[in-house]
């Protein structure tokens, strides 16, 4: 086939769907083991590839639109639309696309989305970083692939401990709240399902994932199942009246019975345990309160069952969420309490817990550094403003005016002792601006004279020409093609960020007439490494010729 | 630290003690020494059981024949395990201290389900089942069957106890249940009665209420325990309703028709051993008529229940002629049934005292009174002389003699309602006969008559003087005691206002008011977003817990709360409770947040603490009335007022505001807890709600907290909240809630301490 002389290597076809349209074109669409692409008719290159890692999720039209169409959005926010054009088996298609769509883009997600975590991480932990990011990246002075180039190298080989052992992320509780479902607009609801709602579900309720994985795909289509998920009285309140036909009502009983099976198993608390509070039970019969018939279920309402069934299904939601959290860590636990029960000796550690007075023991734990708070009002509201804390009552001033008045009705000139008038008007042009006494003044004050928001902007810019020149410095010696080719685009990056960046900036100072020469190293910087791009390119060019 | 509490030295475990531990102590000094009752009120988490066994034991020690011995009465199987461990601390700090090795004997005694180490009986769920296989095979007619035939099943370990282990005494220690199980292990006897017989000689003995005030057990179990004991009855704010539970019978048509299967089987056993062993029959007949109580001498394990009535009433004479032989007494049995079985054929409630029911009862089926008061003895007698060995079946028939024996011996104090149906289900017929006692004073009364010293104690007493009235006792001592506190770190607040003003209130009208309702929510979701870790929230009652948990599940608000923490919600089934409570406390442990939603009266509230970041804050929604429109509660008010002089409405804000205060209380454990208290129900602000709150709470409930919304209630609580979160040490404590012995020793000091203990 020819398909593989197009690409680089060799790659292997999973799908090929012919007359697919993209941008009014028609050609073929090829999914790949690691990229989607697609080549118009006739040609022999794909104009539109897709890594699988770079795609966020799929998009498919509503059934019943005339067009069916497959978009794809990427990480960057970029989409791509293919039409599927074929006549007659147009839809089926596009399902096949989907589907295999479905199975391989999770795959590659966990490791983009590794990765993009991995930045985003970095990025919010170091602001310099950020800045950097923003100035270079954001304003398209270079691509953000380039500047992770070398960047995620680092991270990976100087401490790869810490991200290694990844964390099983927790369900949240409300994760069937947040599927809110939307009016489509015709008296029918819609609901929006994300891969990581169906994992919660999967995960919280096994018996849905049983379902799922015995009625897809070969009785039910994935969108029959859920909506039949939606509409089962399982997913609402009235559990109680699950009829027979629906394919919930048995993971409502299996729901049940893992309730039971965990009420039967008990606690390990005897703290906690209610059954075994009471040391002796009044016998039936005796006490008071009556054998509480509201109980029985015979003679409840349907509202109270329809209640105490609400009750139940948040109890067993609950405990299920958190059991989907802390799955690994149960074998740890049930250790621990394998060698307390054992050791009947020790104290029982929840009484020993239940009885322990910490504060009336003398400490002899490790000494905790408190939190000095001299301000807790402070502290509890957020920042306050700071208030000038200094003041002067109306004592303090009167007595400082009676002592001025005081010190200037005994002033006395003594005209023997002043100055001749040549060096009096000298020494007040030595210390006029500009004088010679002035010379040093005016080099302290640069980061008074400056406003703080030229000063900052100024910083960025330091640290992004920074970056840019270790990149266009690293470059040397050049000894690789690849290197070669790194140089020349360093090269015009460094002239983009000068046209974009610096430019703009001197003209800013300029406008705001602040004259100091404040850019001059910067510029003095960018043409070092230019005149040594110039050399290495004359050197380049003798070489050639 | 050794302290001196007016001139008695006590050891206390601890290398600090808190000021009002002190006075705590010298209160209960001066209980003991007057020979007299108290009520002490200290909050928990105040250490109040150490200050009580340090003081009790090192008074044991110092006048041995004064006091010889603390009966210490708790409700909770884990609270009496957790008494247990606090004297194994002291008892280890005093042989530490004074080098003697230790010669104190004390124990737990619990049901045979908590002691039981025969491998098939306790494996038994129920403690009713474990109790009647264990008398299945301990019976002393069983035990004298396997002389003769060797194959039936036995108990060994209890076949070992009784032929060594009664020789010697159970060496000084402190056993908690699972000492003795474990030592009953080693030896190879049955713990629960080596526990029962050694609580004769113990020093000292914790086991639970029911042991004490419930005649059918106390007369077997305690029965012959010293008169010069200290008996202290700990967590005693619901001792009344202890009292009148354990005089108390219903009795349904179940009841009746599970006693008739019994009085049948009563009959086939008699004439079959009439036909094998008719002397045995004889032989019962002829005590009896030689004026015996009992027709043979009852060996421990053959008494099942005593009598239900108190020692001082029952008749010490002869069984009367008219029910001495077993078909006789059978026969009355049956004519009783039959009676009560009429009676519940009403379609309209019936309520009667005891004499109008002993009447009518004389007319319609000339049942004297006589008979009836030997009922329960004579029923005893009888299933023993039947040798029936799985006693545990016939507990529909004891309970109708034990019925008939009370409802004949008290004249005053109980009364009879038949309710022919439930007030929620007028259509379905449910009969229910109530023998209910109104009256917690009887119950208790021979323990006050006969012990020395009886000291009621709790957290939540307050009122103190409405116990000593409800229990119709002197006490010599009545005192309250706060808690000092270096940071306040409970923060009571009631909230009475939502955002929008609705009045907020459980009271009747505005129960089903969706604003109410609403507001209520709207509290539980802005607490689920400031408060760290564990909420709990108790509702009125269970009814309406239900109600408005629908309403929140309709309107979307536990929807939004689930985005900040999980829910878990108490059900009437105490096995699935407990599993949520277990979820729910894993859940605080792992960060991830809860909030248990409750009931007032519940168990949960009852027994269950939540400390620290089990319970940073506890919601209270509404005011815990108990149901007044039940018969039996409008039956109690009534004998209140005429009897003790307690207006209906100030026992019913009583009650509820103790259980209020239980609730709340469950939150703060100790002074380096902290948690709010959150009152939502306008009614709080009221005086004389308020004023009923023990003096703990309600000192720190500033007049500008009386009537918050919820918005203002969310600032105060965040800013309360950030407060508590510092680091609490030590050092900040020392001089004003923690004492060292050199300032306990300032003049200074003890008179601070003085101002504590508040005086009624």
């Amino acid at each position: 086939m020819y398909l593989f002389s197009m690409a680089s290597l060799s790659e292997e076809v999973l799908l090929v769907v012919k007359k697919v349209r993209q941008r009014k074109q028609d050609g073929t669409l090829y999914l790949m083991a690691e990229r989607i692409a697609w080549g118009p008719e006739g040609k022999d290159r794909f104009t539109v590839s897709h890594l699988y890692a770079d795609i966020r999720c799929q998009k498919i039209s509503p059934d019943g639109k005339a067009k069916i169409q497959l978009q794809l959005i990427l990480h960057t926010g970029e989409s791509t639309t293919f039409h599927f054009s074929n006549e007659s088996s147009a839809l089926k298609d596009r399902d096949a696309a989907k589907e295999l769509l479905q199975q391989l883009l999770p795959k590659f997600k966990k490791k983009a989305n590794k990765e993009l975590e991995e930045k985003n991480r970095m990025l919010q932990e170091d602001p310099v970083l950020f800045q950097l990011y923003k100035d270079l990246v954001v304003s398209q002075v270079i691509s953000a692939d380039e500047f992770w180039a070398n960047r995620l190298g680092d991270m990976n080989n100087s401490d790869p401990t810490p991200y290694n052992n990844k964390q099983d992320v927790g369900i949240s509780g409300a994760f069937l709240a947040d599927i809110r479902p939307q009016t489509d607009g015709c008296n029918g609801l819609r609901y929006n399902l994300t891969a990581d709602i169906i994992e919660s579900i999967f995960r919280t309720y096994p018996a849905v994932k049983q379902k799922y994985g015995e009625n897809v795909p070969h009785n039910l289509t994935e969108k029959e199942f859920w909506t039949r998920f939606f509409q089962s009285h399982y997913f609402h309140r009235d559990r109680i009246n699950t009829g027979t036909q629906d394919i919930f009502s048995e993971c409502a009983k299996q729901d049940e019975k893992g309730l039971k099976s965990m009420v039967v198993q008990g606690v390990k608390n005897p703290l906690v345990d209610l059954l075994s509070l009471e040391d002796k039970t009044l016998d039936e019969g005796y006490g008071v309160s009556t054998t509480t018939p509201s109980t029985s279920n015979a003679n409840r309402t349907v509202k109270e069952s329809s209640n105490a069934a609400i009750i139940k299904r948040f109890n067993h939601h609950s405990a299920m969420v958190l059991a989907a959290g802390s799955r690994k860590g149960q074998a740890a636990q049930m250790g621990t309490r394998g060698i307390l029960t054992s050791s009947s000796l020790l104290l029982n550690p929840f009484f020993s817990l239940a009885i322990e007075y910490e504060d009336l023991q003398r400490e002899n734990r490790l000494k905790t550094v408190a939190l000095n708070l001299k301000k807790s009002d402070r502290y509890a509201h957020g920042p306050v403003p700071l208030q000038s804390q200094h003041y002067t009552t109306s004592q303090d001033i009167i007595n400082s005016v009676n002592h001025i008045r005081h010190e200037m009705v005994n002033y006395k000139p003594n005209l023997t002792q002043v100055l001749s008038s040549t060096a009096a008007s000298s020494a007040i042009t030595a210390l006029s601006p500009g004088g010679v006494l002035m010379m040093t003044g005016t080099q302290q004050a640069i980061n008074q004279m400056i406003p703080t928001e030229v000063q900052g902007e100024l910083k960025h810019l330091y640290a992004a020409a920074g970056e840019l020149l270790r990149h266009f410095w690293s470059c040397f010696p050049v000894n690789s093609p690849f290197l070669e080719e790194k140089v020349m685009k360093m090269k015009t990056n460094l002239e983009r960020f000068q046209m974009t960046k610096l430019c703009p900036f001197q003209e800013k100072i300029q406008r705001q007439y602040l004259s100091t020469n404040l850019t001059g190293h910067l510029e003095e910087m960018l043409q070092t490494a230019y005149s040594k791009f110039h050399v290495w390119q004359t050197r380049r060019m003798l070489r050639k010729t | 630290m050794k302290l001196n509490i007016d001139g008695l030295l006590v050891y206390f475990p601890y290398d600090y003690i808190y000021p009002e531990q002190y006075s705590y102590m010298l209160e209960l000094k001066r209980t003991l020494d007057a020979k007299g009752h108290g009520v002490l009120e200290m909050p928990s988490g105040t250490g109040k059981t150490i200050s009580l066994l340090s003081l009790i034991v090192a008074y044991q020690k110092a006048f041995p024949l004064e006091v010889t011995k603390l009966i210490y009465c708790s409700r909770t199987v884990p609270e009496i395990e957790k008494v247990v461990e606090e004297l194994r601390k002291l008892m280890e700090f005093y042989c530490k201290q004074t080098g003697e090795s230790n010669n104190f004997l004390a124990l737990a005694l619990s049901s045979r389900k908590n002691l039981c180490i025969h491998p098939e009986v306790s494996s038994l769920r129920f403690g009713k089942e474990v109790d009647g296989k264990c008398h299945s095979l301990t019976a002393s007619y069983i035990r004298a069957q396997r002389h003769s035939d060797p194959n039936l099943p036995s108990c060994r370990f209890y076949e070992e106890f009784d032929s060594v282990g009664r020789q010697v005494p159970l060496p000084p220690g402190i056993y908690n249940l699972d000492d003795l199980k474990d030592f009953g292990r080693r030896k190879g006897w049955c713990p629960y009665y080596l526990a029962r017989y050694s609580i004769m000689h113990a020093n000292i003995v914790v086991y639970s209420y029911h042991y004490l005030l419930d005649p059918k057990i106390a007369d077997l179990v305690s029965k012959e325990l010293a008169k010069k004991s200290v008996v202290v009855f700990d967590e005693a704010h619901n001792i009344d309703n202890v009292c009148i539970d354990s005089m108390s019978v219903n009795i349904t048509r179940r009841t009746l028709d599970r006693c008739q299967n019994n009085v049948d089987t009563l009959q086939n056993t008699i004439s079959k051993i009439k036909e094998t062993d008719a002397a045995k029959l004889k032989e019962e007949y002829r005590r009896l008529v030689e004026g015996l109580k009992e027709a043979n001498v009852a060996r421990e394990t053959d008494v099942y229940l005593a009598n239900p009535v108190l020692p001082d009433e029952i008749l010490q004479e002869a069984v009367p002629g008219t029910i001495r032989t077993a078909e006789h007494f059978v026969g009355f049995l049956r004519r009783f049934m039959e009676y009560l079985k009429s009676r519940l054929r009403v379609h309209h409630v019936v309520q009667e005292s005891t004499p109008q029911f002993l009447k009518d009862i004389f007319e319609k089926v000339c049942i004297d009174r006589k008979p009836l008061r030997f009922c329960a003895e004579r029923l005893q007698s009888l299933l023993r002389t039947l040798e029936i060995a799985d006693i545990a079946d016939f507990s529909a028939v004891t309970l109708i003699a034990n019925f008939a024996t009370l409802v004949s011996t008290y004249s005053q104090g109980f009364t009879i309602i038949i309710e022919p149906f439930e007030d929620r289900t007028p259509t379905i017929a449910n009969p229910v006969l109530h023998f209910s006692c109104m009256d917690p004073s009887i119950a208790i009364k021979p323990v006050f008559q006969r012990f020395q010293s009886v000291v009621i104690t709790s957290g939540t007493l307050s009122p103190l003087d409405i116990y000593p009235r409800i229990l119709d006792f002197r006490p010599v001592t009545m005192a309250s005691f706060t808690m000092t506190l270096a940071r306040t770190c409970l923060c009571p607040l009631i909230v009475g206002r939502g955002n929008d003003q609705v009045a907020l209130s459980s009271k009747f009208e505005t129960r089903e008011d969706f604003a109410v309702i609403r507001n209520y929510g709207n509290l539980l979701l802005e607490m689920s977003a400031i408060v760290p870790d564990g909420i709990v929230a108790f509702f009125t009652s269970y009814m309406y817990m239900e109600n408005i948990v629908a309403s929140w599940y309709e309107q979307g608000i536990l929807e939004n709360i689930q985005r900040n923490k999980l829910i878990f919600i108490e059900t009437p089934d105490a096995a699935e409770t407990s599993m949520a409570l277990e979820k729910y406390q894993e859940a605080c442990e792992n960060g991830r947040g809860a909030i248990l939603l409750s009931v007032a009266r519940g168990k949960v509230s009852e027994g269950i603490d939540f400390v620290h970041h089990f319970g940073r804050a506890v919601i209270m929604f509404g005011v815990p009335y108990v149901y007044t429109q039940s018969r039996i509660l409008k039956a109690r008010l009534e004998y209140l007022r005429d009897h003790f002089q307690i207006r209906e409405n100030d026992f019913l804000t009583f009650d509820a505001m103790r259980h209020a205060a239980q609730c709340v209380g469950r939150a703060i454990r100790g002074k380096t807890d902290y948690g709010l208290m959150i009152f939502a129900d306008k009614r709080y602000a009221r005086a004389d709600k308020r004023g009923k709150l023990p003096r703990w709470i309600q000192e720190h409930i500033s007049d500008g907290s009386l009537n918050l919304t919820v918005d203002e209630a969310i600032q105060l609580s965040k800013h309360f909240l950030r407060q508590m979160a510092q680091p609490f040490r030590q050092e900040d404590q020392l001089g004003l809630s923690l004492l060292t012995l050199e300032q306990l020793e300032s003049e200074e000091v003890l008179q601070k301490i003085a101002k504590i203990a508040h005086q009624t």
